[in-house]
């Protein structure tokens, strides 16, 4: 007997009979293996802050970038596949001059989603001249913006799916961050606390004990907009984090009584 | 002799001494200027008494009207008269020399020059310049063989007709005569014709606008209606703009004393009567 | 002989003449427009014409794109027809994408994207795009046909521009004029300014003439008003 799965997993463009896409669904999975990267947005702004994999102590941590500017007011944090994510920062960062080129605006973060969205469901697509794309993209996106309705932040996986959220945890940490995020989150929080949060629930889903080079945080407010933390100014948020938050975060199952 | 107090009376006719240089500064790319065109609507009929002529009085170069009240009904003779549509110095010139030929010709033969005359003259004229004197013609009038209308051409060649139309509006114009005309109309018939036939082409021919100019020649009198009907009220305009006093800026002022104007007076000299 | 002086005769013409096509053709009309400071007012004339002859005396040149952007066009009435279907579809198409209807801004410079796209072919337009700005505030774009675009206050294009702009530079601008004080215009003087020199060009200007159409945008929305000018 076959495993169910086996038969309907190699094609992106075939459903299983229960009318699953199989390679969608491994996409997802794989970006579960990623570097955790966690996005809270508050009413002053978005704050960003993700892990870095120091695989190597001979690796130079400044090389890994997980945290892109794609225009002034819109940064994302990508986690997965950080190869094919070139592609689709390309994609954001094309479409928002693009938008300004036309419309002598700043694009939506919406729009910046859509557009990146349309990119990204583009693995079914073939054309005369052979397959344009053989797989989806292996990335999960946090969108941090601002525009018109204020600080945005918008999530998006390999199927091209992208929703808006207060705050939301990606990579293999996700699933104990995002619970100590819906404990920790609250309307009102301005965004130093915010900052703190996101570094306090990294810290504690890394495998790695955090510092400030295995770490990048960026905010996003309506005056810097775009604006990534120093060495110093990170150290500054790590050197908070024991005297805020002296209470343990319940973080998934690996928390022992 | 010819000094420039006292110049050499110019010969006859057109002076043609600068068309080589102006050929050859226009080949170099100099644009010649451009005449100013009537883009016009003039018509004529015959009615039972005579002829009444029709023409409309705007005057325009290129798209811009030059002249909003211009006369294109020209004299030629107490009882002949030429509506004048083509380049504006043309008909004019044209009209005024056959005007003066014809006077010259009712003195030597003492008598009331005819139409045939004076359509002979300008075809002839026109003919010789070869299209170059761009005026196209309506000319009527009554003589002793009874009323005449003719329409002239710039090449020289003539028609004579019973109603007839020239110029920019010619086709607004002839439409209202052919559908209403007939012989022998009474006068204000007639004279509503025209002035329908020429308002046709002040409405409907961007080259014509303005007023309508109506004359009546009958045999022994003629009845010149300048602005018989004027066509288009001007539009009313909402504001004032009469500017205050002061507004224009004066850039220098001068003041002379009146002191200081030289008054030199000169003895007087008796004439000599010696 | 010189060529220009010989006399043509085209029947005996040995070499066959070539006779560019032209593409174009000269529809005449114009528009004009003032801005303030929470309303703008555009008119244009409702002449359509070409050579010696009127189309039409009823041809409205001014296009609503959205509820405070209105585009006035003269020139090549084939091009605006095409230029102005490009626009509605690209506003439909931007509302669709963005959730948002365009703001006079973001249509301004799409247009000038959109005209410039066609430099070496371009429609041959004198635009004026209307509307009120992020702020409220009344704006006024006025193109060349391959997309040059300049905000102004006040403007007059068309066949009849050149003849009524420095009118405007006076009695709107207040230019050339010793104590004058230069205050925000109006809505109503505005309206009577735009009336009036309508009447000038109507008077001197033969593709100018028959009615002006006039849209009045205010943050309450567009409201439209006829005049009526000569019609010779």
């Amino acid at each position: 007997m076959f495993l169910t799965r086996s038969e309907y997993d190699r094609g992106v463009n075939t459903f299983s009979p229960e009318g699953r896409l199989f390679q969608v669904e491994y996409a997802i999975e794989a970006i579960k293996l990623g570097s955790t990267a966690i996005g809270i947005c508050t009413s002053q702004g978005v704050v960003l802050a993700v892990e870095k994999r120091i695989t190597s102590s001979l690796m130079e941590p400044t090389t890994i970038e997980k945290i892109v500017e794609v225009d002034k007011h819109i940064g994302c944090a990508v986690s997965g596949l950080i190869a094919d994510s070139r592609t689709m920062i390309d994609k954001a960062r094309i479409e928002c001059q693009n938008h300004w080129f036309v419309y002598n605006e700043k694009m939506t973060v919406e729009s910046c989603a859509q557009a990146v969205s349309n990119l990204a469901i583009q693995f079914g697509d073939s054309d005369d001249d052979g397959a344009a794309m053989s797989r989806p993209f292996g990335v999960a996106i946090l969108f941090a913006g601002i525009d018109e309705k204020g600080p945005q932040l918008y999530h998006m996986d390999p199927s091209g799916t992208f929703v808006q959220f207060d705050a939301k945890a990606i990579g293999s940490g996700s699933e104990g961050a995002q619970q100590s995020l819906q404990e920790v989150y609250h309307k009102s929080m301005t965004l130093e606390e915010a900052t703190t949060s996101a570094l306090t629930i990294l810290k504690q889903v890394m495998e790695e004990k955090l510092n400030s080079s295995n770490v990048e945080v960026m905010t996003m407010t309506p005056n810097k907009l775009f604006h990534m933390f120093t060495k110093e100014q990170v150290e500054e948020v790590i050197g908070r984090l024991s005297v805020e938050h002296p209470v343990s975060l319940n973080v998934g199952g690996s928390q022992k009584v | 002799m010819s000094s420039v107090l006292c110049p050499e009376i110019p010969s006859p006719g057109f002076s043609f001494e600068n068309c080589h240089r102006n050929a050859m500064l226009e080949a170099k790319g100099l644009a010649m200027p451009k005449a100013q065109k009537t883009g016009t609507t003039i018509v004529g009929i015959i009615y039972k008494d005579g002829v009444i002529l029709g023409a409309d009085t705007r005057a325009t170069e290129d798209t811009t009207v030059a002249d909003k009240n211009c006369e294109k009904i020209h004299y030629l003779a107490p009882n002949m008269y030429c509506c004048g549509a083509g380049t504006a110095a043309d008909t004019e010139m044209t009209t005024q020399m056959v005007a003066s030929q014809l006077e010259l010709h009712r003195l030597y033969t003492n008598r009331v020059a005819r139409v045939a005359t004076a359509k002979q003259i300008l075809k002839q004229y026109l003919f010789r310049y070869q299209g170059y004197i761009g005026a196209a013609l309506v000319l009527g009038g009554v003589d002793s063989t009874g009323p005449h209308l003719y329409s002239i051409h710039p090449h020289g060649s003539t028609d004579k007709l019973p109603y007839c139309t020239m110029g920019s509006g010619s086709l607004a114009a002839i439409a209202v005569f052919e559908s209403r005309w007939k012989e022998n109309m009474d006068e204000a018939e007639g004279i509503q014709l025209v002035r329908d036939a020429i308002a046709a082409g002040i409405f409907n021919d961007l080259g014509s606008g303005s007023n309508v100019d109506v004359c009546i020649i009958r045999k022994g009198s003629v009845d010149y209606k300048r602005t018989y009907d004027e066509a288009n009220k001007k539009g009313e305009k909402q504001n004032s703009y009469k500017y205050a006093k002061g507004t224009t800026a004066v850039l220098t002022t001068k003041v002379v004393d009146i002191e200081e104007v030289a008054v030199r007076s000169i003895d007087l000299e008796r004439m000599d009567t010696a | 002989m010189s060529l220009a002086l010989r006399p043509s005769f085209p029947d005996y013409e040995s070499v066959s003449k070539h006779n560019n096509f032209n593409p174009y053709s000269d529809n005449g009309g114009s528009v004009v427009a003032i801005a303030g400071d929470d309303f703008v007012v555009v008119g244009a004339d409702t002449r359509l014409s070409a050579g010696f002859s009127i189309y039409t005396r009823e041809q409205s040149k001014l296009f609503p794109l959205s509820a405070n952007t209105v585009l006035g066009c003269s020139g090549c009435w084939c091009d605006t027809l095409t230029l102005t279907r490009i626009l509605k579809s690209r506003m439909q198409m931007y509302q669709q994408e963005h959730n948002k209807t365009m703001s006079t801004t973001a249509c301004a410079q799409m247009l000038s994207i959109i005209l410039y796209y066609k430099r070496f072919f371009p429609y041959y337009i004198s635009n004026m795009l209307v509307g009120l700005d992020d702020e409220g505030k009344g704006c006024v774009y006025s193109y060349d046909p391959v997309g040059h675009c300049e905000r102004r206050t006040f403007r007059a294009s068309g066949s009849a521009g050149a003849l009524l702009q420095p009118l405007l530079d006076n009695q709107i601008g207040k230019k050339n004029m010793l104590n004058a004080k230069e205050e925000p215009v109006s809505k109503e003087a505005a309206l009577s300014i735009l009336k009036d020199v309508f009447i000038s060009a109507a008077e001197r200007d033969i593709y100018t003439g028959d009615s002006i159409l006039i849209n009045i945008i205010t943050k309450d929305g567009t409201t439209e008003e006829t005049f009526q000018l000569r019609r010779d």
